[in-house]
């Protein structure tokens, strides 16, 4: 076949063919590891989408006998009404553009087969739910719908207010979170209002596109290929790979999959994993799991995710297979490594796969550790590890022993270690600052928070990602902060977080660089004078062969320059 | 006290319910009032009970419980009474369409990659700031499209894209605070359009 390529240990087309997500998908194969079978349509035919403003001549054919195949394998039909095929279709290309490009999940769940799927599960709930994350994907591909638009109807249709809206259970959209979802999943009515969602759903894409949703599989999958391609082509990623000096014209690749259902029972989930922490480097599995959802679930940080540990006593065979699958990746890339997984009644598929990329103190303590393993060389170490790194090794960070003590984490958005007395209110904020540092925590800002923002010394927002108003106000006002932390709601005066409920003046520490939320006052540590950056710059003198005093990136450049040189 | 059509004193109001906690000179930016005039509806709204006056350091005019309620109930009856209630929302539509991309160019504005690694841009490669402007440049032309449809809805949103324009002249002149930084950068007055659309279409945060 010319533009499709199957996801198969022998397909040795290169990233920029097929995508790095692809490319990840065939190593996985490669190493033995579970991947849900299908295949990938390459860059060229996006290239090609992108010149000609349709699908490329032949492309069609080749879907068809790509599906077939896909269907042989899993004794399934696309669309059927027996035993039902569902799919993924996800972007990839050769450069990670993380969250610009277009998703559909569950397609194939035409009318009939969501009616086959509920039939083979004996789980209508389950079916419908997978039905109406269809017609989100779908939506938000091929029309200007948003998922904030779709949720507001949705919670009208079902009479739902915003805190606990069906598709708020469903999709993990809005506020809920994952006990909302898990406790909607065993209530009852839950079939009745989400068929009612779907149907409301279905009418307003139907109105957007001026023709109903196709319920002919082959067309859905036609489409969303195509609304893939275009994405390459939207203001928003072309502002991406503009401002990360991505070339305009490399395209996506396109990766159809067969569905693993994380929503599809207790024993079902999905999550993301390093093979070491990525805020220390310590070589301990680190991630997050959330049990009953669908992958998009977790990348959207909208839902209260748990450390990967409860993996281990919830589901031991699937712990001990992502614990085999993070030590075969990192020892392929003699790299820490990154993976996102999905697990449907108690058995692991790996979604994705890439070098874990660490930085500042954790990447010194990656070389060092990996260096002292016999995984790679003294001087590869030293090679691994920037001048940048060693800056931001400097930044003063809480110590946090292995995650003890840790109250709940979210992102750091803005640099630096502060403590404070809780205040949940800007106004609260404005009184208490009087008698002392105050840390601001807020589901998420407005406009209205900015007088509470200017006089806390931190910030601590439930909501929001690195590019949300919140961090975008906390480093104008170069306050530290954490944002989009699930874990954590604020109700009238006090604050839940990891468990406990704080009411507001309860003394806490917060780390805007590693996103840690601690209770009491801060101990504070920096990874200049730690252990592993000495050992590393001992060897960087070795190397260079001067042990003047020094500062710490002069010693690393000396060392670079060194080795730069050597045949 | 009338309410269909945007009164001076609703205008007041909505700036505080829209902009937060602030003084004087920014609710007459907001609004495009006279200082002078900003002042005596202010006090009028004082005498209702729907805004009032903190001194001090952090000193300024912010709204009552009251005057929040009041503002609710004002901005949805000019909604209903202009009949705007689809135009907005549609507008509403294409602004979250453009947000995530806002954001994107604000944090790219903030931090910058080198060599894998995120750090603070620090404005000394101005090849970078250009294309980063370049960029908001590029966005702003199609914000423009949207807030004339607000304006045709609404004429009180058209202070926006004058204010916007300016975020936009200032950072492209030079004046760099003008993108994320300033009280009336070009993020700052973004945000409280959110805030505004949030506001007047009753959609809670």
């Amino acid at each position: 076949m010319r533009w499709i390529h199957p996801l198969s240990p022998d397909t040795g087309e290169t990233a920029g063919a097929i995508g790095g997500k692809a490319y990840g998908l065939v190593l996985l194969r490669r190493l033995g590891l579970p991947v849900p079978p299908g295949f990938v349509i390459g860059t060229d035919a996006c290239r090609a989408f992108l010149r000609d403003g349709r699908l490329p001549d032949g492309l069609d054919g080749e879907l068809a006998v790509a599906v077939a195949a896909l269907e042989d394998t899993t004794r399934r039909r696309l669309g059927g009404s027996g035993r039902p095929l569902a799919v993924s279709v996800r972007s990839g290309g050769r450069e990670s553009m993380p969250g610009m490009m277009t998703t559909v999940l569950n397609l194939g769940l035409t009318a009939a087969a969501t009616a086959a799927l509920a039939a083979e599960t004996g789980d209508t709930r389950f079916a419908l739910d997978a039905r109406l994350r269809f017609l989100y994907g779908f939506a938000t591909a091929t029309t200007d719908l948003t998922a904030e638009t779709l949720d507001a109807v949705v919670s009208e249709a079902t009479g739902r207010g915003p805190d606990a809206t069906a598709v708020d259970e469903a999709t993990g959209h809005g506020p809920g979170g994952a006990a909302a979802g898990e406790a909607a999943r065993h209530g009852s009515g839950d079939a009745g209002r989400l068929s009612r969602a779907i149907h409301e759903v279905e009418a307003v894409i139907g109105r957007r596109a001026g023709r109903p949703v196709p319920d002919d599989a082959a067309e859905q999958l036609r489409l969303a290929v195509a609304a893939v391609f275009s994405s390459w082509d939207t203001p928003r990623a072309t502002t991406y790979r503009e401002l990360h000096a991505i070339p305009h014209d490399l395209g996506t690749a396109v990766i159809v999959q067969a569905m693993v259902f994380g929503n599809r029972d207790d024993r079902s989930g999905t999550g993301v994993a390093f093979s070491r922490d990525p805020n220390t480097g310590e070589r301990v599995p680190f991630g997050e799991v959330l049990f009953g959802r669908q992958g998009e679930d977790v990348v959207s940080g909208r839902s209260s995710t748990l450390p990967l540990r409860d993996l281990a006593d919830r589901e031991p065979g699937v712990w001990a297979a992502l614990l085999d699958a993070l030590d075969r990746v990192e020892a392929h890339h003699r790299d820490t490594c990154y993976l996102e997984f999905t697990f449907e009644a108690g058995e692991l598929w790996l979604l994705q796969a890439r070098p874990g990329r660490f930085t500042g103190a954790a990447a010194v303590r990656l070389a060092t550790d990996l260096a002292d393993e016999g995984v790679i060389g003294r001087h590869e170490a030293l090679l691994r590890v920037s001048p940048h790194d060693l800056r931001h090794a400097r930044a003063r960070r809480l110590a946090v022993a292995g995650g003890a003590g840790v109250l709940a984490r979210g992102l750091g958005a803005c640099p630096g270690v502060v403590a404070g007395r809780v205040a949940t209110t800007a106004d609260g904020a404005v009184r208490m600052a009087a008698e002392g540092p105050v840390i601001l925590v807020r589901p998420e800002t407005s406009p209205l928070d900015m007088r509470g923002i200017a006089v806390a010394a931190g910030i601590v927002t439930a909501r929001g990602g690195p590019a949300s108003h919140a961090a975008i106000v906390a480093r104008t006002m170069g306050k530290p902060a954490v944002v989009g932390v699930p874990d954590l709601t604020v109700t009238g005066a006090s604050v839940r977080a990891g468990g406990q409920v704080l009411p507001e003046g309860t003394l806490i520490s917060i780390d805007g660089t590693g996103g840690e939320v601690v209770l009491g006052s801060p101990s504070v540590t920096t990874a200049a004078t730690g252990p592993h950056l000495l050992r590393l710059l001992e060897w960087a003198d070795e190397v260079s062969g001067d042990a003047s005093g020094r500062p710490a990136d002069q010693r690393l450049h000396a060392a670079h320059a060194a080795l730069r040189r050597r045949p | 006290m009338t309410a269909s059509t945007a009164g001076d004193d609703l205008l007041v109001l909505h700036a505080l319910r829209c902009a937060g906690f602030t003084d004087l000179a920014r609710v007459a930016a907001v609004t495009g009032l006279g200082e002078s005039d900003v002042e005596s509806e202010l006090i009028d709204l004082a005498t209702a009970g729907h805004v009032t006056y903190t001194a001090g350091f952090f000193g300024g005019w912010g709204l009552t419980e009251a005057g929040r309620a009041a503002d609710a109930r004002w901005i949805t009856e000019e909604l209903e009474a202009a009949g705007a209630r689809t135009a907005v929302a549609g507008a509403y539509d294409r602004f979250l369409v453009l947000n995530p991309e806002l954001l994107d160019i604000c944090g790219a504005w903030q931090l910058r990659p080198v060599g894998g690694t995120t750090t603070m841009n620090d404005h000394t490669d101005p090849a970078y700031d250009a294309r980063v402007l370049g960029r908001l440049t590029d966005l702003d032309r199609r914000a423009q499209a949207v807030c004339a449809d607000l304006s045709a809805a609404l004429p009180r949103f058209g202070r926006y894209r004058v204010r916007l324009a300016d975020a936009l002249a200032r950072a492209t002149a030079g004046a760099l605070d003008y993108v994320t930084d300033d009280m009336a950068s070009y993020h700052t007055v973004w945000f409280q359009l959110h805030e505004d659309l949030l506001a007047t279409l009753g959609i809670p945060r």
